[in-house]
């Protein structure tokens, strides 16, 4: 292909001067070159398609592609001022000889562009789809130039001008498309006010006196913002290219192998300033990586330079949003009508803020559904849905509440796969084949049956009985393991996961890139955990540092005598931990226990308890109700059930990913999926028990469970594949949230799974036995298993295909399609 | 969780730094901190399917596809001359010998390369399900989130091949055994999430039993089953939640697992299928079985699948003692079925896109335990003077050098890669490839990016520890 290409801009060199220099007034030859460039000029690219891998062209092109930028402003001008005079002169006769010759002129210069552009793209790298619009535009409108020119020496007067006004059209787009890959795509759009680039987050006002103490500090966080976002992957600790770092106030200021890279006060001799500044393609432009900063971002360098580059006295401003760790009693917005609950109350005001009207509260039938699934996570048998819905007292709801906290065993049995689950403890798992693991069950299960006061519960899984010594010992596996996984470690960040919501284990390996906490500072907090001092590793290399025994928030929280043993260590962190001074401990847990009731927490993830939560007073007041009164979860659970919020109908998102972005507005309880245990579980109670009683592990359990047990709880068995495809975790590590989704393993499982499908013939079996008739059949499984009567229309869609007398393998199928229904599968 | 294409700076604008905070728990997002575009998957494969075959226990690489010098057994005779307790058989290529009894695969050798330089990772302490871990995961465990089985990373990243096979299938590994546990650990999707997660299949013999309607029920019945639970969701008079994730998704599954139980691909899964002489030369067991239905599904559009001649203490290839004897039945287990395998795949064509991979966590020796430089504590009794054949066998747990079978999907035909000392210790002398390398070669065969990762907890988690894994190009053509 390169032959063809090569001839052709040779015969194009020669053909257009000649003809150029002999003036137009011979429109035969100009008519046959207009004719034969554009021929050339056309098939050029389709030639030049295969040479993109012959990037080293000759100098020469290399020249005349960069005159392309320059030669462009002629087809644009010409052809522009063409039509303006067309416009201004239509009825004078001597203007169109002008006219002509100033198309003609256009139409060459147009060709011409587009030869210098193809050379232009040849020779430099350009890509992208920008790059083949102005392309195809460009020759596009060359072409409709030609035939313009053609259509002057032949045509109509209207034609003529039609043609012309659609070249100027294409010119128009070419050179809109040209402009962008010259400036950049947001150059225009950048400065129109609608334009998020044109300033959102540009809040530079420049003031010429002293800054004060708080603007310096408010810049001095945005050009270390910007430094750490676009500077510190390759100038951090790291990477440290150039020998530079730029990640903190020393290195920065220190510089880098080329000398320093700030004068404070002179931005014009700072080569920071210097590289950025540099056009993009340039070898030292800087960041070399990534898009270059924008103009806000570059003026924020500057000026924060010119003032001398200061830094704030004391303590810096994080990077990061971290939250209050404090408690606060906020004020209780004034009472609404019926909206009287202190919760209730902050939610009215936060609604009222994101101007949401109150919703109908739900009816008793979903009412009396989500409260035994969410308390004792159990369907309601139909005599429990009938009594509730035909009992006339008004308070009926509360009561509700009360009566379910208080059946201790089946609320226990439920929320023990919770805890379960954050603890990390299961009945089998690894590490206790070697004795490296053991399990905490019975003081768990006991723990939940009792509702020990949350100061406690914590107090004895950091500071532990025997039978709570499990959750801080972690897993150990034999032989070598990464120092970020040592035991210790693992205490450090299983208790500041689960109970602090927050992440140390970036942090346990190297300084965190997502939040201030340090290696030393991870190092500190699981060498109280240990018997003999840690010896710090970055990214499990030996550092030969020794870890210093440091509480996370010491300064609020206090001191951790160091050379304590480690039973008193660890009996001092329970206390201060525990503290009502720490806030952050209890909005931890009504976070959770509000996200376990309400499908998302106030605050997501819930293990990131820095975020912003969607009110944050609510949250604040939540956790010091919690402290005021007796650390009792019941208590809490009590008031978000009974709250008008909790009754408010359920919502949903499209995207399972939307449920955690951080402008989520609050409207009302989330819909859910059953949990693993709590499918089982309905399926047992409503159809037929899915696990014999001997899959109980009973041995782990206290022996008062055994006559507790509706029917073998899902929740008291061991990990199976059918629950492992409805989404129990291995409970290797902590675990705070089940996914909602299910996925094809899950439809697998439960469409032919062994377990599943077992249960489901037993249950068949039994029912047809009990009720022969489908009208009467159906009607009863519907109220065991979806609480309520079918309609008309489900009936008849039963008997359809089940006919007046069902036999055994047609009562199945409608089982099967009962308990995957999504009315059976969701809280809603 | 998606992958998304934002840099680093689109981000920081469109949410503010708190954000990444955000991230810092709960679903993985990709990684949104890395400043590199990802090149689309699957841009320059050569490779859509692979195919594990995994000898589980310790396979010493002296007595299989590395033979030393051979020494027979004499009552007395010093533990430590003896290196191979086989003869050397020549293979199909020139000056390249196996292990006697591995005639078989000798003879496809000209299909793929031999890889006798696998280094086995220091763990300290030999536990079999820790090294596999690692060697499935690339990482060793205990980790701080649950990681990825590499079928599980391919399943994420490429999806299903034929959309009614499952991405992800595991066969001949049962989790009743001992160090069940320990194997679930690692036979999981770990962080990617369930979905990912393995197909299991303990018994190929039993394959068609998990894709196909319920014991009992015929395709009709089932048909009208899924035509009355369509039929009940459309009747419901609750129908304001209709466009809920979880419910879409729900019924999505159900369609997807409806179609897989009523397709025609379900139908690789039946082994009775396959004509009488073929499924002979298979037979020789659950794991020659296996290696059938691997070459059924691959057939069919399956994407990775994992065949174990399975993994339980002091069985299999965990000779602690007998070491010789048991040989001989493993080979008899394994020879003919992996040779067919690569035969029938490489006739049916299939073989150009099927990266058949063979491998065991570590190999074995008689007298080393650990490596070299690395000896750890002993765990089989082996006595230094040999006075009962029970003695003679490769014993204790070596991890300084081991082979590796690679077939097909763009791999070298006919070739050698690495080499080991031949004399004891045999370790490794020469192209050492690690745990690292392995995994990237699939990924680079099956064009998934080596810097692939996703944003777990805040930390950003790749194929290979820190991304920093490379591809060993050598063994591809």
């Amino acid at each position: 292909m390169r032959l063809p290409a090569k001839a052709v801009f040779k015969i194009m060199w020669l053909l257009i001067p000649v003809n150029f220099l002999r003036k137009y007034h011979c429109p035969l030859n100009i008519r046959r070159m207009v004719l034969l460039i554009f021929i050339c000029a056309t098939a050029l690219p389709v030639f030049s398609q295969g040479e993109e891998t012959a990037k080293s062209s000759f100098w020469l092109w290399t020249f005349l592609g960069r005159l392309h930028p320059m030669v462009v402003h002629f087809p644009i001008g010409l052809l522009v001022v063409a039509l303006i005079m067309e416009m201004i002169g239509r009825k004078k006769k001597n203007y169109h000889d002008a006219i002509k010759t100033v198309v003609v002129i256009g139409t060459i210069s147009s060709v011409l562009a587009v030869v210098m552009g193809l050379m232009l793209a040849q020779a430099e790298d350009y890509g992208g789809i920008i790059k083949d619009i102005h392309q195809w535009t460009g020759i596009a409108t060359m072409v409709l130039a030609g035939i313009t020119t053609y259509a002057y020496m032949r045509m109509s007067r209207q034609l003529q001008v039609f043609l012309l006004t659609i070249t100027v059209v294409g010119v128009t787009v070419a050179g809109h498309y040209g402009a962008s890959l010259t400036h950049g795509e947001d150059y225009l759009t950048s400065v129109l006010p609608s334009s998020d680039a044109a300033g959102s987050n540009f809040v530079l006002a420049t003031t010429d006196g002293p800054l004060s103490e708080t603007q310096v500090q408010e810049l001095n966080l945005q050009v270390r913002t910007i430094l750490a976002h676009s500077c510190n992957n390759c100038h951090g600790v790291a990477k440290t290219k150039g020998d530079l770092r730029l990640d903190s106030r020393e290195y920065i200021e220190k510089g880098g192998e080329s000398g320093p890279v700030i004068v404070p006060g002179d931005p014009g001799k700072s080569e920071l300033m210097r590289r950025v500044l540099l056009p993009s393609n340039h070898k030292e432009y800087m960041p070399a990586k990534g898009k270059g900063l924008t103009k806000e971002e570059i003026a924020i360098l500057d000026y924060w330079i010119r003032k001398g580059a200061p830094w704030p006295e004391g303590e810096l401003k994080s990077l990061f949003r971290v939250a209050e760790l404090a408690p606060r009693m906020p004020e209780i917005p004034a009472a609404n009508g019926d909206i009287i609950q202190p919760l209730d109350r902050f939610v009215d005001a936060y609604f009222k803020e994101h101007t949401i009207e109150w919703q109908k509260p739900v009816d008793d039938h979903i009412y009396v559904r989500r409260v035994y699934l969410d308390v004792i996570g159990l369907l309601p048998t139909p005599e429990a849905v009938y009594d509730f819905v035909n009992d006339p007292a008004p308070d009926k709801r509360n009561r509700l509440a009360a009566q379910l906290l208080e059946r201790n065993s089946d609320y226990a049995q439920h929320w023990l796969t919770f805890w379960n689950d954050a603890l990390r403890n299961d009945y089998t798992g690894t590490g206790y084949i070697t004795g490296g693991r053991s399990d905490i069950t019975k003081w768990l299960y006991n723990s939940i049956l009792d509702n020990k006061p949350y100061n406690r519960f914590v107090s004895e899984l950091i500071n532990p009985v025997d039978e709570s010594k499990g959750f801080i010992r972690g897993i150990k596996w034999r032989g070598t393991i990464n120092s970020s996984q040592s035991t210790e470690m693992q205490a450090a960040q299983n208790v500041s996961q689960v109970f602090l919501g927050l992440n140390l284990k970036c942090a346990s390996c190297h300084d965190s890139f997502i939040s201030d906490w340090t290696l030393e500072d991870a190092y500190a907090f699981a060498n109280i955990f240990s018997d003999s001092t840690l010896e710090i590793n970055r990214c499990d290399k030996p550092t030969g540092q020794m870890a210093d025994r440091r509480m996370l928030y010491y300064r609020q929280l206090g001191n951790i005598d160091s050379v304590a043993p480690t039973g008193d260590r660890l009996k001092q962190l329970a206390q201060y931990l525990v503290q009502d001074n720490n806030g952050r401990l209890y909005r931890t847990l009504v976070n959770r226990i509000w996200a376990q009731l309400m499908g998302r927490g106030i605050v997501e993830p819930v293990d990131v308890m820095d975020n912003a939560p969607w009110s944050q007073d609510l949250l604040d007041w939540l956790a010091s109700d919690f402290t005021a009164n007796g650390y009792d979860i019941k208590r809490l659970i009590y008031t978000i059930l009974t709250s008008k919020t909790y009754q408010l109908p359920s919502t949903s998102v499209e995207q399972a990913e939307h449920l955690v972005a951080q402008d989520f507005v609050f409207r009302g309880m989330m819909r859910r999926r059953l949990t693993a245990e709590q499918f089982a579980d309905a399926v047992s109670r409503s159809i037929e028990p899915i696990y014999g009683d001997s899959m109980v592990v009973h041995k782990l359990f206290p022996g008062t469970v055994k006559g507790t047990l509706p029917f073998a709880r899902a929740a008291l068995v061991k990990n199976d594949p059918f629950l492992t495809a409805l989404g129990r975790p291995n409970r290797e590590n902590v675990s705070t949230g089940r996914m909602s989704q299910a996925n094809l393993l899950q439809a697998l499982e439960l469409t032919n799974g062994e377990q599943f499908n077992e249960a489901v013939k037993r249950g068949a079996a039994g029912w047809i036995k009990k009720y022969p008739e489908t009208e009467k059949l159906v009607t009863e499984i519907y109220k065991s298993a979806l609480g309520r009567a079918p309609v008309e229309k489900e009936i008849a869609i039963a008997k359809k295909e089940m006919g007046e007398r069902p036999d055994q393998a047609a009562v199945e199928d409608f089982i099967w399609a009962v308990t995957l229904h999504p009315e059976f599968q969701l809280i809603f | 969780m998606k992958r998304r294409n934002w840099n680093r700076r689109d981000f920081i604008r469109q949410s503010g730094a708190s954000i990444l905070a955000a991230m810092a728990a709960g679903a993985p997002v990709s990684g949104l901190l890395t400043g590199c575009g990802r090149a689309k998957a699957g841009a320059q494969s050569t490779a859509d399917t692979v195919i594990l075959l995994w000898m589980a226990g310790g396979m010493a690489h002296t007595e299989t596809f590395d033979p030393k010098r051979f020494t027979p057994f004499e009552v007395g005779m010093e533990g430590d001359r003896v290196l191979s307790t086989f003869k050397p058989v020549p293979t199909v290529l020139d000056d390249v010998y196996f292990s006697e009894g591995l005639e078989s695969i000798g003879s496809v050798m000209d299909k793929g390369t031999l890889i006798r330089s696998y280094v086995a990772a220091d763990m300290g302490h030999i536990l079999h399900s820790r090294h596999q871990y690692h060697w499935h995961t690339c990482y060793e465990p205990p980790q701080t989130v649950a990681a990825p089985h590499i079928g599980s990373w391919i399943a994420k990243e490429l999806g299903p091949k034929n959309p009614v096979i499952p991405a992800f299938i595991n066969i001949g590994q049962r989790f009743t055994v001992g160090e069940a546990e320990e194997l679930k650990a690692f036979h999981t999707a770990g962080f990617l999430g369930n979905e990912y997660g393995p197909f299991l299949l303990p018994d190929p013999s039993q394959g068609l039993e998990s894709v196909r309607p319920p014991v009992g029920m015929d395709a009709k019945r089932f048909e009208q089953r899924n035509k009355l639970y369509n039929d009940l969701i459309s009747g419901s008079p609750i129908g304001e939640f209709s466009s809920d994730y979880q419910k879409e998704s729900l019924r999505r599954s159900m369609e997807q697992a409806y179609m897989l139980l009523n397709s025609p691909e379900a139908r690789a899964f039946d082994l009775s299928l396959e004509p009488k002489e073929s499924f002979d030369i298979y037979n020789t067991g659950r794991f020659g079985l296996g290696c059938l239905l691997a070459k059924r599904l691959t057939e069919q559009g399956a994407r990775f699948i994992s065949v174990s001649t399975e993994y339980e203490p002091f069985f299999g290839f965990d000779t602690h003692e007998n070491g010789h004897t048991r040989m001989i039945d493993m080979k008899k287990m394994v020879d003919g079925p992996i040779a067919q395998l690569v035969k029938d795949l490489d006739q049916s064509g299939h073989l150009d896109r099927t990266l058949i991979v063979l491998a065991s966590e570590f190999s074995r020796d008689m007298m080393v335990e650990g490596r070299p430089e690395a000896k750890v504590q002993e765990q089989v009794n082996q006595p230094d003077i040999l006075t009962e054949m029970r003695h003679y066998g490769m014993h204790r747990h070596f991890t300084d050098g081991c082979s590796m079978l690679m077939f097909g999907g763009g791999i070298k035909r006919g070739s050698v890669y690495g080499k080991t000392a031949d004399e004891r210790p045999c370790k490794t002398i020469e192209n050492p490839i690690r745990i690292e390398g392995v995994h990237q070669t699939i990924y680079h065969a099956l064009g998934i990016p080596p810097e692939t990762e996703y944003e777990i907890e805040g930390r950003p988690f790749y194929t290979t520890p820190d991304g920093k894994g490379q591809a060993v190009l050598e063994l591809l053509g």
